[in-house]
């Protein structure tokens, strides 16, 4: 049994070593010897270095790092990362100096404080970006309040006297602490690489860039984005544990808001796009500060507010520049050093659940203000046929839509997927079960290419997708990769885009954009599909070769409601057809009996009285 | 009884000024849909550039102000927050929000907020400064405080309320009865609307910005002698009002004065009152209000604000 599993851990061992080998890179070689060699800074004897400054700026890298996470690959503008550094600081100082815990130990407790602190002010992630800025510069101000107003807890103006300890037996000298820092800051960069590379980043990503959308393809929003906030957070609680040792005191002024605004300036000055953008703004302003702190001195400006002046004027600069930061400037040049990852292949496997089944919504109504925008919608589509939502502008069919994805809930009525009831299911639910949805033309990921948008598609399918395990690269994590890489390119082909995959969205045409949308809502394997108009502004040349699609789609079984302006496609694709009107339904028939009627033309024309 | 008529009326005059900056941020956010994280601070550099024309950067006692040397003072002071203001929206918000860049405006009014308390920390080196009173309260009551029924009270702080009053219910009428107030509704309703029937939207929300931060900065001046004032002043000002904005969820201009109000009384309360031998006291009075409201929008419903951006 055990030698099994022994022989299992060498063979999967031997297969990571073997993808490293592959993924090796001149820049990879760089990084390694950038990073050997600052392991060796402390014996260089350099003359003028003061270790202890130079520690404490790895371990601001180190949070700066973390935060490029939220920043860069989530897009949440985190105004609090200094907070949760002062928040990690007191609570590992608390701990060592009132109840005389080893280094170690408090920081960890440092990093679990300030996880809690961002799992409270986090709760904003699920609104629009912004509010994670009010929310995060509430905190920001709160903490430092909070050191003012307390002086029993934050030590006063005196600050909290941290005691002599020492770290992984070793005693904690600035050497020392340099030295954890930076392997400390190497780990992150590792990790943080790994998860923007690997499916968690594909998500946040997508979440940044149009999270309605990513949300509609079964994209957990709070979950994924508050885990690069959270984790964030800890990263930033721990350095601030640990570096509050190597001061020797918890000062409550080193803590202001004003060094959550100076994180904030390292990362965008650096570059939040890249991973290591971050450690590169932290560098930068170290660098300034050797000039500028001379030249305050000279001016006799109080040191502090010289240095909040220098971030602002860097910040506008970096930002009238149009706000890359200095990695993404590099990187025309930087790409050479790049080589193209190898994907490993398999052949496509369908995940799919089993027994087909039916959706009926029963008597759904929905009201926005006064107006009501759907009044009892009953009806019911089986596995495998095509229906056809129609009516016109304002008559509910999008609303809808929303009502049976669950990007919102009904005022009443029901959702129901074969013998389940969906009605209050979040959407990720929904997807998992069976039930996926494509918005309307304009909405696109415009950072990623064909086959990347697909494979949002595979979020809610699943298992190990996580980001602990994509920056540990768990055998399973790695195994699952190539598995959906198989099912996204077979999503692309049913499309007819399998050639287009790695072509950026914003170079496809229109109607290439639309069928990569309806590719990612495959992508996740439904058994229900909702198309919300995938005509709208689609050539008449390019209407049949759509319809073919739908008839494809329709043919594996799946019920697919399609949403319509354009008869025509209606007429091509769908066996049945709804027509609504203000809400409520019309007519509901065979396409042949119901499309030829007044009624549909009344539903559209209005009853023109001359 | 005494205690609470004091930490009533002192109360609601720290609450008329918050209110003002409450009304301020929920005009702007309704209007644009961002939050101006400068606009404490933009108040900040119109008090101290009117403390700098008024007094210098000596400190000075409360009764040192001359009528018409206040008045230049008054004037280039609000020249400021108001020019600062504007060119904020012009320079750091306007271009980013076109773009669609949240990280773009954020960073740049949060930069806005630090050049200026820089700004503010070089120029004023010492920790605060008192601010000299146009108005002679100090001869009022007794060296400007007034007896009712017991309590003593700033006589100042009667004047506060009363003007800011003044100022949220005539801005409320600016915004209801004229021209200028209707366009600023019609953008806030739908901003794309109100560009296609003619409103030069942007000139208008520029405008608001700089209304919003005189409307503030007079509130904070009529304030500003009754308290010491230093660099952190503007800011707390501006973030005591978000905090009263967002606990009515940016509500109309009117409720967020009404949640400034109140946000006054809660701290004077925390601050002040005794429930038998259970007190807060006044470490409490900055903190409890941050923390509630941190909590209240952590729990605010989402499923429909997603739906925006479809």
């Amino acid at each position: 049994m055990t030698a099994a599993a022994l022989g299992r851990t060498g063979t999967e061992l031997r297969r990571a070593a073997g993808q490293a080998r592959g993924a090796w890179s001149t820049g990879a070689w760089v990084a390694a010897g950038a990073a050997a060699l600052g392991l060796l800074v402390p014996f260089l004897g350099l003359p003028g270095l003061r270790m202890d400054a130079l520690a404490s700026t790895v371990y601001l890298a180190v949070a700066a790092t973390g935060l490029g996470l939220t920043v860069g690959a989530a897009g949440l503008p985190s105004l609090g990362a200094g907070a949760f550094v002062a928040i990690g600081a007191f609570t590992s100082a608390l701990l060592m100096a009132r109840a005389g815990w080893p280094l170690e130990p408090a920081a960890l407790c440092g990093a679990l404080a300030a996880l809690a602190a961002s799992v409270i002010s986090g709760g904003v992630v699920r609104l629009r970006p912004a509010f994670l800025a009010v929310s995060t510069w509430l905190l920001a101000w709160l903490v430092w309040l909070f050191l003012l107003a307390f002086p029993s807890v934050s030590g006063g103006s005196q600050g909290l006297i941290v005691p002599v300890r020492s770290l992984f037996g070793l005693s904690a000298t600035p050497t020392v602490h340099y030295e954890a820092a930076l392997v400390l800051l190497v780990l992150s960069l590792l990790g943080i690489a790994a998860v923007r590379r690997g499916a968690f980043g594909l998500e946040l990503s997508a979440l940044r860039q149009h999270p309605a959308l990513a949300t509609s393809l079964g994209v957990p929003l709070a979950r994924q984005r508050l885990g690069a906030f959270a984790f964030s957070a800890a990263l930033a609680g721990l350095a601030g544990g640990l570096s509050v040792q190597l001061a020797g005191v918890a000062d409550p002024a080193a803590y202001d808001p004003f060094l959550s605004f100076k994180l904030l300036v390292a990362v965008l000055l650096g570059g939040a796009a890249a991973t290591l953008g971050p450690v590169v703004g932290v560098a930068a302003l170290g660098l300034i500060g050797l000039v500028s702190d001379p030249l305050a001195r000279l001016l006799q400006l109080p040191l502090q507010r010289f240095d909040a002046a220098v971030a602002a004027f860097l910040l506008v600069f970096v930002l009238a520049l149009g706000g890359d930061g200095i990695i993404p400037w590099l990187t025309p040049w930087l790409s050479r050093f790049r080589r193209p990852r190898s994907q490993a292949t398999v052949p496509y496997r369908s995940a799919a659940p089993g027994p087909k089944a039916a959706l009926r919504v029963e008597g759904l109504t929905k009201a926005f203000g006064g107006v009501v925008a759907l009044d009892g919608l009953s009806f019911e589509v089986t596995p495998g046929e095509t229906v056809a939502l129609v009516g016109p502008n304002g008559s509910g069919k999008t609303t809808a839509l929303r009502l049976i994805s669950g990007a919102m809930l009904p005022d009443a009525g029901r959702v129901c997927f074969g013998d389940r009831d969906l009605t209050e299911a979040p959407t990720r639910e929904r997807v998992r079960l069976g039930i996926a949805r494509t918005l309307q033309a304009t909405s696109t990921f415009p950072e990623l290419t064909a086959l990347e948008t697909v494979l949002v598609g595979r979020s809610a399918r699943r298992c190990y997708g996580g980001g602990a395990r994509t920056a540990l690269a768990t055998p399973r994590a790695r195994a699952e990769e190539p598995a959906a890489r198989a099912a996204a390119l077979h999503a692309l082909a049913m499309v007819g885009l399998d050639q287009q995959a790695d072509v950026p969205v914003p170079e496809l045409t229109s109607a290439q954009r639309r069928l990569t949308g309806l590719a990612a809502a495959l992508a996740t394997e439904p058994q229900i599909l909702l198309v919300d108009e995938p005509a709208a502004g689609v050539g008449v040349e390019e209407l049949e070769p759509l319809a073919r699609v739908l008839a494809a789609i329709g043919r594996q079984g799946v019920g697919v409601l399609l949403v319509e302006h354009n008869l025509r496609l209606v007429r091509l694709a769908a066996e049945r057809m709804i027509v609504l009107a203000a809400g409520q339904v019309v007519a509901e028939g065979s396409v042949a009996e119901v499309g030829e009627s007044e009624l549909v033309r009344q539903a559209y024309l209005g009853a023109q009285r001359l | 009884m005494t205690i609470a008529l004091q930490v009533l009326i002192s109360g609601l005059a720290a609450g008329g000024v918050y209110g003002l900056f409450a009304a301020g941020h929920s005009l702007i956010y309704r209007l644009t849909g961002i939050v101006n994280f400068a606009f404490g601070d933009l108040v900040g550099l119109g008090i101290f550039a009117t403390l700098l024309v008024l007094a210098g950067t000596s400190p000075v006692t409360q009764a040192g102000a001359h009528e018409p040397r206040f008045l230049l003072a008054l004037v280039v002071g609000l020249a400021c927050c108001v020019g600062a203001s504007v060119a904020t929206y012009f320079g750091l918000v306007q271009p980013y929000l076109a773009r669609g860049s949240t990280i773009g405006w954020v960073a740049g009014t949060v930069a806005v907020a630090f050049a200026i308390r820089a700004a503010i920390g070089a120029v004023f080196q010492r920790s605060s400064y008192v601010f000299p009173d146009p108005l002679p309260f100090h001869r009022v009551g007794h060296a400007g405080f007034v007896g009712i029924g017991g309590a003593q009270v700033q006589a100042r702080a009667f004047f506060v309320i009363g003007l800011a009053l003044a100022l949220a219910l005539g801005s409320a009428w600016l915004l209801e009865r004229t021209p200028f107030g209707r366009a600023l509704r019609a953008v806030a309703d739908d901003d794309e609307g109100a560009r296609i029937v003619g409103v030069p939207v942007d000139l208008f929300v520029g405008l608001a910005f700089g209304l919003v931060g005189a409307l503030a900065m007079i509130a904070a001046i009529a304030a500003a002698p009754g308290e010491a004032v230093s660099a952190n002043t503007g800011t707390l000002l501006g973030l005591k009002g978000l905090v009263a904005a967002l606990a009515v969820r940016f509500g109309p201009p009117l409720y967020a004065f009404v949640a400034g109000l109140v946000l006054g009384v809660l701290e004077a309360a925390i601050a002040n009152v005794h429930l038998g031998g259970w007190q807060l006291g006044p470490a409490y009075r900055e903190v409890l209000p941050l923390l509630f409201v941190l909590l209240l929008i952590s729990i605010w419903p989402s499923r429909e604000a997603l739906e925006e951006r479809e």
